[in-house]
C-alpha cells in the first residue's frame, strides 16, 4: 500500500469523524453521539426508554458504487493532419482502431453497411501496411544509403550476372527474439545451375538428367540442387557442390552396362529402330520373305520421311489434334488414299 | 574443344578431383569483355542497420510512453495511474522472479546458447551449504551483498582462510553499500519513480558502526592504502563524519598514502566537519595541498565536490569567490566541467533570499549545444534547478526554452533524472510559458506535453485558465474542462470556481455553439460535486454563492429552466451555509425567463431570495415581476410581504428591500 494510500484512509477517517461531530452539532444532540454513524431513530431527544433490538433489521446493503472511470476519447481526434505518421506507426502492428486516423469499414453484414473500424477482427486479421508509407519508405533507404556500396561495374544487365556468376547459391537467415538464435532452417542450402553452362554431349546430357530426375526444369533449363541433409550450412553447401562434380563427372563416364540399353528405356522416340517402320517397310514392299527392318528407305524409293515425322511427333510430343490430325493425311497419303467426299 | 581437352585431362585424372566444377564452368563459356569491379563491403555492426531505421523515427505526441499500453482504456492520465500502472508491471516481474526463486527445481532448463545467466535460479546459501573462497568472489562481482555477507560468515564459522585480495574487494563492497542490499539493476521502473525524499533522507547519518564493513577491515592483516581509503570513502558516503575524520588522522599519521576518490570524498563532507566558512574553507585547502603533496592530479570529481561543500556553506558574500576561485582554479589544471558542477554553481549564486543573478545566462552560452553523459550522480539535478531557476528566479522565458533545448539534443533526456524531476521540470517550464508566452503559442505547448509527458498539477492548471480567462479565449475552456476532469482535478473549489467565473465573463458569441457547451459544463461540474456532496461525506467541498450563480447563468443563457432552477432551490434551501451569493446578473435574468415563462412562483422565489441574500436590486426586481405579469391577490400579497407596499405601487420611485 502506497504512503498516498494510507494518508487517503486516515484523512477519510479524521473527516467522516468531524462531520459527523458537526452533523449532529447542527441538530443539537449532545455530543455523545459523535461515533455514531446511524441514522437518528426516533427515540433520540425523548425520554421513551429504548426497546432492545436483538435482532437489526438488515438494512440494503449498498454497494459502494465505483466511481464510473473517464475515458478519453480515442487519440485520432487529437492528431493533426500533416503529422508525421511515420513516428505514430513505426513498425509492423496489429490493427489499432484508436490509433489509425482512417474511416475504415471492413467486411459484410446482409442488410447494414461494413461494419466500421471498431471492435472489427476482419480489420485486425489481414496485414496492413501502415508501417511503409512511401514517405516512410524513401526515408528509410535514405538512411540506409550509408550501408550500401556501389553496384559492381561489369555487371549492369541480367544477362551479365548470370554470365559471370553461373552458379546461384540460396541460403536463409532467420532471426528470433527468443533466448536461442538458432533455427534449423538455417542450414538449407539451394544450389542452381544451368545445364547450358555444362560441357555435356548427348549421352552425358541424357545420364546427368536420368540422374537426376525431377530436380530439372526443362523450361528454363535450371539444374536445382536442395541439400539439407547435414546439420550446418557449410556442410550442406559442400555436399552440394560434390554433388554437382559428381554428376558431371559420373554423367560423361560410359559403363559397360549402358549399351544394354532397350527400346523401353529409350527417352526419345526413334523411328528408325521401331516396329512402325518395320511394319511400313513390309507393307509397301510385301515381299514375304525379305525382313523388312534391313529394308532401307533409299531402296524402296519412298518418300517416308513426312510419315517418319508424323509417328514420331505423336510419340515424342503426344496425342494432340494436331499430331493425330497429321498423322491421319500421311496413312492417307501412304496408302494412296483419296477422300471420298472429294470425289463424289 | 578445348574445354574437351581440359575435361578428358580431368576425367583421366580422377583420384584428383581437383578440377573445380566451376573452373569448368567457367572455363567452358568465358566470354568475359568487360572487368567487373566489385566494391568492398562496407563494414557494420550487428545494431548500425537498427539504429539506422529507428533514427528515422521522431516522437509521436498524442502517443503515451511506450511502456503504456495504447488503449483509450488503458492509457493511464493521471500521474497516479500512470505510477500504478508502471510499478505493477514491475510488480508482475518481481513476482514472477519470486515464482522462479521458489520452485527452482522447474526451472532447470538452459536453451540460450551462449548462455544467459540472468535465466537461471539464483543459488541460494544457507547454513548447510559448500562454500569456498570461489563461491565469495563470484557472489562479490554479481555484487550480491547479503549473499556476500552469508558466504563470508559460513567460511568464518568453517574456519578457512580468505586472501587477502578477497577481503579487500568485500571490504570495498561492503562499505560502498553500507552492508545492505540495493534495489536489482533491472527494477528500471522503482527506480524510476523513487521519489527525491529519498535523497534528502540520506543526509543524516546512517552508517552502521561496528558493522561487518569494520569487522573485516580490523581482520585485515595489515590494513594498506586500498583499506583504509574503502573504509574512509564508505563512512563519509554514509556521513559517519567524526569517525572518518579519525580515521583520516589516522592515515597521516602513519604515513599511508589516500587515493584520489578518498581525498574527494573527504572533501564533500568538510560542512559537517568544521563550523564557520572560513574555517571550512581553510579545510578544504588544507585536503587540497594534502592532495598535491601525494602528486595526485584533481579530477571531476575534486571539482565536485569542492563545489559541494561550498554550495551547502550559506549565503555569505565570500562564498561566491570561493566557488569562482575553485572552479577556475581547477579547470586551469585541466578538469572539465560536467552538469553537476554547474549545478552546485547554481545553487551557490541563486539562492531564494539573495541578489539576483545571472550565471544560469553564462552556463547556458558555454554548454549550448553540447551532449552530455553522466558522470556524477548529481548530473541529474542540473535541469530541474536550471528550469526552477529560469521560472522563480530570472522569469526568462527565452533562457528557458534554451534550456529546453539543450535537454532535446541528443541523449540529454537521460540525465533527467527520476520521474519526480520530470514533472517538476516540465511544471517550472509549463507555467513559465503560461505567463510569459502568448496564448496561442502557450496551447501548442500545452497540446504537445499533455497528458502523457507532463500531467499538470490543480494549481497548475488553475493559473491556466486564469490565463485563458484573461485572453478571453473561451473557445479553450471545453478542453480544459474535459482535462480537468480526467486529471480528477474537479473536487478543488478554486480550479472549479476560476473555470466557471471565466465562462461567465467571457460570453461566447450566439452564432458559436460554445454557448451550449458552457451550459453542459456547468452542468456536469454540478452534478459531480452535487453526488461528492451527498454520497461521500468526507470530501471537504463547500458550494460558493459565485459558483452557484455561475452554474444558474450559464444555463440561463443556454435558456435550460429547469437546471437553473434547481440550483436556485438549492442556493434558497442552504442559504446558512453557502458562503457568499451569486451574482445579481444571474437573479436577473432568471427573473426575466420565469416572466417570459409566465412561472410566477419560481419569480417569486426568486425575489424572496434576492430579499433574503439584501440585493438593492430586489425591488427592481419586484416592479418588474408587477409590471410585467397579473398577479392574483395570493402573488401579490406574498409580493408586498416581501418588498413592501410602496414599492409596487410607485414604480418610478427607487426603493430598498424591507424585510
Amino acid at each position: 500500500m502506497s504512503f498516498a494510500g494510507l494518508v487517503n484512509r486516515w484523512s477519510r477517517c479524521f473527516f467522516q469523524n468531524t462531520y459527523a461531530y458537526k452533523y449532529t452539532e447542527r441538530r443539537g444532540v449532545a455530543i455523545s453521539e459523535r461515533y455514531s454513524q446511524q441514522p437518528e431513530t426516533k427515540y433520540e431527544g425523548t425520554e421513551e426508554f429504548r426497546v432492545l433490538d436483538l435482532k437489526p433489521k438488515k438494512t440494503a446493503v449498498r454497494r459502494k458504487l465505483r466511481k464510473k472511470q473517464e475515458v478519453m476519447p480515442p487519440r485520432t481526434s487529437l492528431m493533426p493532419v500533416d503529422q508525421d505518421w511515420g513516428s505514430v506507426w513505426p513498425g509492423p502492428r496489429t490493427f489499432h482502431p484508436a490509433s489509425v486516423p482512417l474511416p475504415l469499414r471492413q467486411g459484410y453484414k446482409e442488410k447494414d453497411a461494413p461494419p466500421g473500424k471498431f471492435g472489427n477482427a476482419e480489420l485486425m486479421k489481414i496485414p496492413n501496411f501502415l508501417h511503409l508509407t512511401p514517405p516512410v519508405i524513401t526515408r528509410q533507404c535514405e538512411a540506409l544509403k550509408s550501408f550500401c556500396s556501389a553496384w559492381p561495374q561489369g555487371l549492369e544487365t541480367d544477362a551479365k550476372c548470370e554470365e559471370s556468376f553461373p552458379l546461384e547459391i540460396i541460403t536463409s537467415d532467420y532471426c528470433h527474439s527468443s533466448p536461442d538464435i538458432r533455427d534449423p532452417l538455417a542450414r538449407i542450402v539451394t544450389l542452381k545451375v544451368k545445364l547450358g553452362r555444362l560441357p555435356l554431349n548427348t549421352h552425358a546430357k541424357d545420364k546427368l538428367l536420368r540422374l537426376v530426375g525431377e530436380r530439372y526444369n526443362p523450361e528454363n533449363d535450371v539444374l536445382t540442387i536442395m541439400t539439407d541433409r547435414c546439420p550446418l550450412r557449410q556442410q550442406n553447401l559442400d555436399y552440394a557442390l560434390y554433388l554437382l562434380t559428381t554428376l558431371f563427372y559420373e554423367s560423361w563416364k560410359i559403363e559397360a552396362w549402358e549399351s544394354e540399353k532397350s527400346e523401353a528405356d529409350m527417352e526419345y522416340y526413334d523411328w528408325d529402330a521401331s516396329a512402325s517402320r518395320k511394319n511400313v517397310m513390309g507393307l509397301l514392299s510385301w515381299k514375304p520373305d525379305q525382313n523388312a527392318a534391313e529394308m532401307s528407305a533409299d531402296a524402296m524409293d519412298l518418300d517416308i520421311k513426312e510419315f517418319k515425322e508424323a509417328v514420331s511427333k505423336i510419340m515424342n510430343e503426344g496425342e494432340e489434334e494436331y499430331t493425330l490430325s497429321r498423322y491421319k493425311e500421311e496413312v492417307k497419303k501412304l496408302f494412296s488414299l483419296q477422300d471420298i467426299s472429294s470425289k463424289v | 574443344m578445348n574445354a574437351l581437352n581440359t575435361l578428358h585431362v580431368g576425367l583421366r585424372s580422377q583420384n584428383r578431383r581437383q578440377l573445380n566444377i566451376l573452373g569448368v564452368i567457367k572455363q567452358y563459356s568465358s566470354t568475359r569483355g568487360q572487368d567487373i569491379i566489385i566494391p568492398k563491403r562496407i563494414h557494420r555492426s550487428p545494431t548500425d542497420i537498427l539504429k539506422a531505421l529507428a533514427s528515422t523515427v521522431k516522437s509521436d505526441p498524442t502517443a503515451p510512453h511506450y511502456k503504456y499500453h495504447d488503449d483509450p482504456y488503458l492509457t493511464p492520465i493521471s500521474n497516479v495511474a500512470k505510477r500504478s500502472f508502471a510499478l505493477s508491471k514491475e510488480s508482475g516481474r518481481k513476482a514472477a522472479h519470486w515464482i522462479r526463486a521458489q520452485n527452482s527445481e522447474l526451472f532447470q532448463h538452459k536453451v540460450a546458447y551462449p548462455p544467459i545467466q540472468a535465466f537461471y535460479p539464483q543459488l541460494v546459501y544457507d547454513d548447510n551449504s559448500e562454500v569456498d573462497e570461489e563461491a565469495l568472489k563470484k557472489v562479490i562481482d554479481d555484487v550480491l551483498v547479503s549473499d556476500a555477507i552469508r558466504v563470508f560468515q559460513l567460511l568464518q564459522k568453517k574456519g578457512q582462510s580468505i586472501s587477502e585480495s578477497t577481503k579487500q574487494a568485500l571490504l570495498e563492497l561492503l562499505c560502498f553499500y553500507n552492508c545492505e542490499d540495493t534495489l536489482p539493476e533491472d527494477m528500471i521502473e522503482e527506480r524510476w519513480f523513487r521519489h527525491g525524499g529519498w535523497y534528502k533522507a540520506k543526509q543524516r547519518k546512517t552508517w552502521k558502526d561496528n558493522a561487518l564493513a569494520e569487522k573485516v577491515f580490523n581482520s585485515l592483516d595489515s590494513p594498506g592504502s586500498a583499506a583504509y581509503c574503502a573504509l574512509l570513502q564508505g563512512m563519509t558516503r554514509f556521513y559517519q563524519v567524526d569517525r572518518a575524520w579519525k580515521l583520516y588522522k589516522e592515515t597521516q599519521e602513519r604515513g599511508i598514502d589516500l587515493t584520489r576518490d578518498a581525498f574527494n570524498s573527504l572533501i564533500r563532507v568538510v560542512c559537517y566537519l568544521r563550523e564557520g566558512n572560513e574555517n571550512r574553507w581553510q579545510l578544504i585547502q588544507e585536503l587540497l595541498t594534502a592532495m598535491a603533496k601525494q602528486n595526485i592530479a584533481p579530477n571531476i570529481g575534486t571539482l565536485n565536490a569542492v563545489l559541494e561543500a561550498i554550495s551547502s556553506m550559506g549565503p555569505q558574500k565570500h562564498v561566491k569567490t570561493y566557488a569562482l576561485r575553485a572552479l577556475a582554479e581547477l579547470r586551469h589544471v585541466g578538469v572539465q566541467p560536467s552538469l553537476a558542477t554547474y549545478y552546485f554553481l547554481l545553487i551557490t549564486f541563486c539562492k531564494e533570499r539573495g541578489p539576483v543573478s545571472s550565471i544560469l545566462v553564462d552556463i547556458m552560452d558555454a554548454i549550448e549545444g553540447q551532449t552530455f553523459s553522466i558522470k556524477d550522480p548529481k548530473d541529474t539535478f542540473f535541469f530541474v534547478t536550471a528550469m526552477d531557476i529560469c521560472r522563480n528566479h530570472l522569469q526568462n522565458i527565452d533562457l528557458a526554452h534554451r534550456v529546453n533545448k539543450l535537454l532535446h539534443t541528443g541523449n540529454n533526456y537521460d540525465l533527467i533524472g527520476d520521474s519526480f524531476k520530470e514533472s517538476i521540470y516540465y511544471r517550472h517550464y509549463f507555467v513559465l510559458l503560461c505567463n510569459m508566452e502568448p496564448l496561442e503559442v502557450f496551447m501548442e505547448y500545452y497540446n504537445k506535453l499533455v497528458p502523457h509527458i507532463y500531467i499538470p498539477e490543480p494549481a497548475v492548471m488553475e493559473e491556466v485558465i486564469r490565463a485563458v480567462d484573461m485572453n478571453g479565449a473561451a473557445e479553450y475552456f471545453p478542453k480544459l474542462w474535459s482535462d480537468m476532469v480526467i486529471f480528477d482535478h474537479t473536487e478543488r473549489v478554486n480550479n472549479v470556481a476560476a473555470i466557471l467565473s471565466g465562462m461567465v465573463r467571457n460570453k461566447p458569441q450566439p452564432s458559436s455553439d460554445l454557448t451550449e457547451k458552457f451550459a453542459v459544463i456547468a452542468w456536469n461540474a454540478w452534478e459531480k460535486l452535487e453526488v461528492s456532496v451527498d454520497g461521500e461525506k468526507y470530501r471537504q467541498f463547500r458550494w460558493t454563492g459565485e459558483m452557484l450563480g455561475d452554474i444558474m447563468l450559464l444555463c440561463l443563457r443556454y435558456e435550460r429552466f429547469d437546471q437553473a432552477r434547481r440550483v436556485l432551490t438549492k442556493l434558497e434551501k442552504n442559504q446558512n451555509s453557502i458562503v457568499g451569493v451569486p451574482n445579481i446578473e444571474a437573479l436577473q435574468l432568471f427573473t426575466d425567463m420565469c416572466i417570459s415563462r409566465n412561472k410566477i412562483t419560481e419569480a417569486l422565489e426568486c425575489i424572496q431570495y434576492s430579499a433574503d441574500a439584501g440585493f438593492p436590486e430586489t425591488g427592481k426586481l419586484a416592479q418588474q415581476l408587477s409590471g410585467a405579469v397579473e398577479l392574483n391577490t395570493e402573488q401579490l400579497m406574498r409580493l408586498t410581504d416581501i418588498v413592501g407596499q410602496e414599492v409596487i405601487q410607485s414604480p418610478n420611485s427607487a426603493s430598498v428591500a424591507e424585510q
